[in-house]
């Protein structure tokens, strides 16, 4: 089986130079045939090309997709300085 | 004077599937801010139609929009176009320069440029040993160096800079310490603090933290979508109502 350190590595790589994806900011932890994807993504179409992506960088690996929507909320409180 | 009440706002990341979107939640936004700044990553690749997305969203608002690129706008090597682009949209685009936006009478002074990183004083990296590494160094060196002018030329009641990249570790707290020098450069702060500013928005760190100062005392302001996860934030300078 390959070091699962090098598979996360690999997905990490892939889901920032991907051109479907150029996710940045995405946590990978591999663990055993598990990988487990983890941060915040602006709309469910990036959350699933994130998932695809990765997959195909991972073959044969059970991918969690842990990612989650950032939610634009209308402006709050100003900040007085 | 009157205070100024600055909206700013990073890492907005358009593209097609969003379009509309940030609009929406930007309506109405001359009732609560006097301008709006955005620090960078306007688009995710860095593409002519994600640039002309970003200029349908934020072109036509009744308050000046000041922007600046992040690196994924740099991505497909479309920058200079993408400037142009959201120019003549009417965006203030600054790359490595300053300009001033006048508010009911007050003048406004905005400096900036995309940034770049190096680390923070102690552990980052310097000129030395291999091309590759000084034109690391040197390009964040360059930058600095023309924000520090531009700082120094604006002639303005209130000045704030306005960058991707951060100038300090305070708001990058809450991402992984080894990735810092991607981050950020202190070199971004010593300009403004040899200038001196109001203000320093960045964008760039989606799992920092909003608050920070450089080490002269200028407030750091981190407003990346993520961090901040509200359409825009309110600052408000030199007054106590806004």
């Amino acid at each position: 089986m390959e070091t699962p350190h090098y598979v996360a590595a690999r997905v990490q790589r892939a889901l920032a130079e991907d051109e479907r994806t150029t996710e940045l900011g995405i946590r990978v932890d591999v663990r055993g045939e598990e990988v487990y994807l983890r941060g915040q993504v602006s709309c469910d179409e990036r959350r699933h090309q994130i998932e695809n992506v990765a997959r195909e960088a991972a073959p044969g690996l059970r991918v969690h997709n842990e990612l989650t929507l950032v939610e634009v909320r209308e402006p709050g409180e100003e900040e007085h300085l | 004077m009157r205070e100024l009440r600055i909206a700013a706002v990073a890492d907005i990341h358009l593209g097609e599937d969003l379009r509309g979107h940030y609009r929406k939640k930007i309506e109405g936004i001359e009732r609560r801010a006097d301008v709006l700044l955005v620090g960078g990553d306007l688009t995710r690749h860095g593409t002519i139609p994600e640039a002309q997305v970003v200029a349908e969203e934020l072109s036509g608002l009744p308050i000046p929009v000041v922007a600046v690129l992040g690196n994924h706008d740099y991505h497909s090597d479309r920058n200079e176009e993408i400037i142009d682009l959201l120019r003549d949209a009417g965006i203030t685009v600054l790359d490595d320069e300053g300009a001033v936006v006048p508010i009911d009478g007050v003048r406004l002074g905005v400096a900036g440029g995309k940034g770049f990183g190096g680390g923070f004083a102690g552990k980052c990296a310097s000129e030395f040993g291999e091309p590759e590494t000084k034109a690391f160094v040197r390009h964040t060196k360059e930058i600095a160096e023309r924000w520090r002018r531009a700082l120094k030329e604006l002639d303005a009641d209130h000045k704030i800079v306005l960058s991707h990249y951060s100038p300090v570790k305070d708001t990058l707290m809450g991402e992984p310490p080894e990735i810092y020098p991607f981050l950020g450069s202190y070199m971004l702060a010593e300009a403004a603090d040899a200038e001196g500013a109001d203000l320093f928005i960045h964008g760039h760190a989606h799992a920092g933290t909003e608050k920070g100062v450089t080490p002269g005392g200028i407030r750091v302001r981190n407003v990346a979508l993520p961090v901040i996860k509200h359409a825009y934030t309110v600052y408000c300078l030199n007054g106590d109502h806004c």
